[in-house]
């Protein structure tokens, strides 16, 4: 499965975004993350998670490898889950925290479109992150309404 | 669990979506955003289920669940671990939640599409700090940065014992309702309301009263079903809705997905009521012993301007409201019919006025309009055309209310027939529209039909 251009920009251009995992119990986990970046080949997605909320999502991801993250754009609630496998985990450089931190910038942005306020987030702890890459398999349609859930590729 | 829900108020009012998550029996875990978590009881809570999709797939297969809330006033993230019991399709709390969501599917042509399929409830396992979202320090609120004291219960007595003061002085229903808003806007800090009351026809109300808007708005018409004021008039239920510029993208996605996929075909949109931009609405039925006799909704362009404790003042507060609106309609009538009959006919005016007006009354659709701008219709409309038609014939300049009861031409319903009602309506019209063509309250049950213009009258079919 390759997430395509377009895809990867919606992705990428700053908004809300959730990681989900769950444990041996099938219990879930989820957390918000930072920012996402699709690689070039379209087949592997990092996703850059808090290091305060990554303990229990590293734990899930090291023991069973599942992973799902969805992103929505508030101003018209278009929204999509990719789901995939965990591939490796990794302390980021100075130069991908500002990456991460650039991106969620653009993500208050996009929350302040529809009158909430970034002051309100300013006491949260979205730095430093853990990168988190994994291989992609599919990609779900969030969208609400009629189809949501449906299969994208 | 460590924190109690009932102090969690303030994460149910879906202004910030939360987000689901879910696995399915297979082991695939599932993050999805959702538009409303409840308060149920002090250990569950009902998350909205209203498209089939993974999320409740998943439930149904494995009933553990992770919700994650904001809370609005501080910040701070919750993380509530769940297990899934049951959907219900009634009760209070599914009620809640519908009625909430299909108000906002009604101002989108969505009614009957953007629905609660059902209320899902989850026992609560546990609640912690999410750790990311760290909020500010308690008190200091994010959002709602305009709210006065109204969560002071002192504070609010004193606010209702003042209304309530201003109500008992009021001496005629235009008092009346003047007082009741401008009180709604000086004690408790609302500054956008309005009242509706029941019209002639059935399932519609008209715009009585109003206050803090550009455009007064009297005599504007809501069916009922139709935006939050129709819905509250429906059920008879109070609603209050926080981020309504949220709400509303979230219904206008599923019209985009809807219309696409050739469920709905137009795009039947309703203009909202009041503010051009409305964040938080919050409507309450006036209801005398069971009986809807309108509507009291305020609104601001605060998100989440109005809490779960204003909700409970203004459902009492509007009961307090119906009750001397309802008693001050039976006194005006019951005064109106003891008034002495009124002095005709009258000495023509000192001078001619030089302005003309014109106004045509369509016989069919009970409507008049002036100068070719839609003034009123219904009732209102007859009347004004029986006093403009006498005036013109008889010269006649005072009237009373006793003697249109009496009038069968006007067909007024022997009981209930709110006619002080519909003459101020008609009053608040022209003076909005025609400031030269005015009603005149000269004592209780009669009033004089004064005028700055000369009337052309013409009636259609």
């Amino acid at each position: 499965m390759t997430i395509d251009p377009d895809m990867a920009a919606f992705l990428q251009e700053g908004l809300p975004t959730h990681i989900g995992t769950r444990n041996a119990a099938l219990e879930p986990s989820g957390a918000r993350v930072t920012a996402i970046k699709v690689d070039a080949d379209g087949e592997h997605v990092t996703v850059y998670v808090p290091l305060v909320s990554a303990p229990p999502l590293l734990d899930d991801l090291r023991a069973n490898g599942q992973v799902a993250v969805v992103a929505a754009r508030p101003a018209d609630e278009r929204s999509c889950q990719v789901k995939g496998t965990f591939v490796e985990s990794w302390t980021p450089s100075a130069e991908e925290e500002a990456f991460a931190a650039q991106q969620y910038a653009r993500a208050l942005q996009a929350v302040e479109v529809v009158g909430i306020p970034r002051s309100g987030s300013e006491s949260w702890r979205m730095s430093p992150c853990v990168a988190v890459r994994f291989r992609a398999n599919a990609l779900f349609t969030q969208t609400p309404g009629p189809g949501a859930g449906a299969r994208l590729r | 669990m460590s924190y109690r829900l009932e102090s969690m108020a303030s994460c149910f009012q879906g202004l910030i979506p939360a987000t689901l998550y879910t696995c399915s029996k297979d082991g695939i875990p599932n993050a999805a955003y959702l538009s409303h978590v409840e308060y149920y009881d002090p250990t569950h809570v009902a998350l909205s289920f209203q498209f089939f999709n993974k999320s409740h797939q998943n439930i149904t297969e494995n009933p553990r669940a992770l919700v994650r809330l904001i809370d609005p006033d501080t910040s701070q993230g919750w993380t509530m671990r769940l297990r899934y019991v049951r959907s219900e399709t009634s009760g209070p709390v599914f009620d809640s939640m519908a009625l909430r969501i299909e108000a906002i599917a009604s101002y989108c042509g969505l009614k009957g599409i953007f629905k609660l399929l059902a209320a899902d409830i989850y026992e609560v396992l546990s609640v912690e700090k999410s750790p990311e979202e760290d909020g500010r320090a308690e008190g200091t609120s994010w959002i709602a940065r305009d709210r006065r004291a109204s969560l002071d219960p002192v504070f609010t007595m004193k606010a209702l014992q003042s209304l309530g003061d201003r109500i008992h002085r009021a001496e005629s229903l235009e008092c009346l309702l003047e007082s009741i808003l401008a009180a709604l806007e000086e004690f408790f800090g609302f500054n956008h309301s309005m009242i509706l009351l029941t019209g002639r026809n059935e399932g519609e109300l008209v715009t009585i009263a109003t206050r803090g808007y550009a455009d007064n708005g009297v005599g504007a018409e809501a069916r009922f079903g139709e935006g939050i004021i129709g819905m509250v008039a429906e059920a008879r239920k109070p609603i209050r809705i926080s981020g309504l510029l949220r709400a509303m993208l979230y219904a206008y996605a599923v019209h985009k997905r809807a219309t696409e996929q050739g469920v709905v075909t137009h795009h039947d949109r309703i203009p909202l009521p009041g503010l051009a931009q409305p964040e938080s609405q919050l409507g309450v039925p006036l209801l005398v012993r069971g009986e809807l006799i309108g509507v009291l909704c305020i609104e601001s362009e605060t998100p989440y301007r109005f809490h779960e404790e204003d909700r409970a003042t203004v459902e009492v507060l509007g009961s307090y409201v119906a009750i001397a609106i309802q008693n001050m309609m039976l006194t005006e009538r019951a005064e109106a019919l003891d008034a002495a009959p009124a002095p005709r006919p009258a000495a023509p005016p000192a001078s001619k006025p030089t302005a003309k007006r014109e106004v045509v009354y369509y016989r069919a659709d009970e409507c008049v309009m002036v100068d070719g701008e839609y003034l009123i219709r219904s009732l209102p409309a007859n009347i004004f055309w029986k006093l403009v038609t006498l005036r013109t014939a008889e010269g006649r300049t005072e009237f009373t209310n006793r003697e249109l009861r009496l009038d069968k031409s006007l067909n007024l319903p022997e009981w209930k027939d709110n006619l002080e009602t519909r003459l101020l309506l008609l009053r608040r019209r022209l003076e909005q529209k025609c400031p030269d063509i005015r009603i005149v309250p000269r004592a209780r049950g009669r009033f004089a039909l004064e005028l700055g213009c000369e009337l052309v009258l013409q009636e259609k079919p």
